[in-house]
């Protein structure tokens, strides 16, 4: 038995576009809409520092479940969702009581806030639930294989898809809509929330809006694909693009563009390796954002050392810091 | 603007053209050779092992989870995913042992494909309930009388998809449960030779509980069904102060839990390992041990009983 199957060309590049289409491309689409979607608001995070948000949410949907499962006492999805998704927001709303009212920064807001809560959950299910099966991986989070999988839903003579993708179509549709509703507030409250405030935005209002979505968005994906995916699109896509432009809608292009990226080569990956796709398509994101970060026109290494040796002043102007902060809305 | 109104179009125009060539590619599926094998895929090498019992030359089966790998855990692949589309019958253990596996199992049996859980005819008086909620403790095949019965639906399922051959199916599955019935027998000769107040098993995890109801042991696991939680302290000193209050002679590891605290546990209380038990999955097939080939239900039941017997006498 080998570890690694043999390389067949046809069988990793041609057949999920004929006849896998079904199976494996489909699961490039579901994964390009999750990256798409968590890019978009993968964006907004990253230049709050809250990257690592997605992560504790992972953890801090717990006590959300544990609680879903004593009030209703079973593990249906939609008990399961809804409670993960108020565990989501209390992660939140925890992480903003604690670095308001403390001298403590959004990190170390945010290590104290997941981790509690998912203690809670654990103490709860030792307490309360220790003869059920209750965590994250098997009441909640989906597996991508399984999509394609599910019988798809029709209307009258046509086949729509399979109801995640459609469910996932939907989360990307709103979530661009409140995009460009939004836009312009989303933009200034996370550059200089003091300049949205005397312009008479309400920086309270987005950021708990922001976050409001973020849950939403991030347990509905979660549901679908599992913890790490959505984990690895939140912030790969985003940051990939912040290497490659100072603009913003530039920015969420590159972000589309990344998440297509790494949904189809971690999809061929998957097959050739016969892995995993989540962990396939993590390890592709991973890799183009490498590719960028050496190569990348405006900020890659490459171009830094090269200019760095020609002795011109622009490289070691153009630090990260100075770049964002002479980025204009 | 631009860029975005763009994209909302492009994926509008891609979902009912991606939806057609959905439809075609399970279509051309479809299309299966006449008088070919039965391709069957199942979950858990346990079921596995039942549906090559019942199936005979008639069937092809695909197990998903190998050897050593926890159900809990298990993470599917592309390769699994084109397996279970090209599956004429799908067999799964049930009762939440796939965890959220079985929803989409579940919604594939009602859209009219034969998916089962091999489990589904069980009495329900006989499965052991956990909690006041009624959750259900899904390691039924530690009672090998109770899992001969699980035959039956396999038989069904299989004839079902092929009519034709649904004599011999069935005559397969009567077989298999007169040999599981055997083999129950078995068991119960070789735990007789156990005396009574010594039948007391210790456990990593909670999957031995049918094990206990049916051959009469008293099954205490240092973790719950969930692996999440872990052993508190107060777990460890209590069931430290247990085996040696019963003068417990050994205790039991599982071959897909973490071994670290029981062996903590042991030390602590100062009694022997029994050895190794399987317990959410067989050994790799063809590995033999003691004269019993690991990687089959069989030979994981008559190990995991010797080891059991030769611990606790």
């Amino acid at each position: 038995m080998t570890l690694i199957p043999e390389f067949q060309a046809h069988r990793v590049f041609v057949e999920p576009w004929t006849t896998e289409l079904g199976s494996h491309g489909l699961m490039a689409l579901v994964t390009f809409l999750v990256g798409a979607t968590c890019g978009l608001i993968g964006n907004f995070l990253i230049l709050r520092r809250m990257a690592l948000l997605g992560d504790a949410i992972s953890h801090s949907v717990l006590p959300g479940i544990a609680l879903a499962f004593l009030i209703t006492g079973s593990r249906g999805i939609g008990a399961m969702v809804l409670g993960a998704m108020v565990a989501a927001w209390l992660t939140h709303g925890l992480i903003e009581l604690i670095s308001r009212h403390s001298r403590l920064k959004q990190d170390a807001a945010i290590g104290i806030a997941f981790s509690t809560l998912f203690a809670i959950g654990v103490v709860l299910i030792a307490v309360f639930a220790d003869k059920v099966d209750l965590d994250q991986d098997c009441v909640l989070n989906g597996e991508l294989p399984m999509i394609p999988l599910e019988p798809p839903v029709r209307i009258g003579g046509w086949v729509l898809g399979p109801p995640p993708l459609l469910r996932l179509a939907v989360v990307l549709m709103v979530s661009l809509v409140l995009l460009v509703t939004f836009y312009k507030e989303l933009l200034i409250t996370s550059f200089d929330p003091g300049l949205a405030a005397c312009l008479g935005i309400r920086v309270g209002v987005i950021h708990h809006g922001l976050m409001l979505w973020l849950s939403m968005v991030v347990v509905a994906s979660f549901e679908a694909v599992g913890a790490i995916l959505v984990i690895a699109l939140l912030i790969l896509p985003g940051a990939t693009a912040s290497l490659l432009t100072d603009r913003m809608i530039p920015r969420l292009a590159w972000t589309t563009v990344h998440a297509a990226l790494s949904a189809i080569s971690g999809m061929h990956l998957s097959v050739a390796l016969d892995c995993s796709p989540a962990g396939a398509t993590v390890v592709a994101g991973a890799g183009w954002f490498c590719v960028v970060w050496l190569f990348s026109p405006t900020e890659g290494l490459i171009l830094r050392g090269w200019r760095y040796r020609m002795g011109s002043v622009d490289s070691r102007l153009r630090s990260p810091e100075l770049s964002q902060h002479s980025e204009t809305p | 603007m631009n860029s975005r109104k763009r994209f909302g179009g492009l994926l509008r125009w891609l979902e009912p053209h991606v939806a057609l060539l959905i439809m075609v590619g399970t279509g051309l599926c479809g299309l299966r050779a006449l008088g070919a094998p039965l391709a069957v895929c199942a979950t858990v090498g346990m079921v596995a092992d039942l549906a090559r019992g019942v199936g005979g030359q008639e069937v092809v089966v695909e197990g998903l989870m190998g050897p050593g790998v926890d159900p809990h855990l298990y993470k599917a692949t592309s390769s699994d995913l084109i397996r279970l589309q090209r599956a004429e019958v799908i067999l799964y253990g049930g009762l939440h042992l796939e965890g959220k596996m079985q929803e989409t199992f579940q919604r594939l049996s009602r859209s009219g494909r034969r998916v089962r859980a091999v489990t589904d005819g069980l009495p329900p008086e006989r499965l052991i309930r956990v909690g006041q909620d009624g959750i259900v403790d899904p390691h039924v095949w530690f009672d090998v009388e109770l899992w001969s019965r699980c035959t039956e639906v396999v038989a069904e399922e299989f004839a079902a998809a092929r009519p034709d051959s649904a004599v011999g199916f069935r005559q397969r599955a009567a077989t298999v449960k007169q040999e599981l019935k055997d083999l129950h027998q078995w068991v119960l000769t070789r735990v007789a030779t156990v005396p009574k107040p010594r039948r007391i098993l210790v456990t990593s995890h909670d999957a031995f509980g049918y094990f206990g109801k049916a051959y009469g042991f008293q099954v205490v696991a240092l973790q719950g069904i969930s692996t999440v939680t872990e052993a508190g302290l107060a777990d460890m000193t209590q069931l430290t102060d247990f085996i040696r209050s019963k003068g417990v002679p050994a205790v039991f590891v599982e071959s897909s839990v973490s071994h670290a605290s029981l062996e903590r546990i042991r030390q602590d209380a100062g009694v022997k390992l029994g050895g190794e038990l399987f317990s959410d999955a067989m050994g790799t097939p063809g590995q033999r041990h003691g004269g019993y080939d690991l990687g089959t239900y069989q030979g994981m039941i008559r190990q995991n009983v010797d080891r059991i017997v030769e611990g606790l006498k």
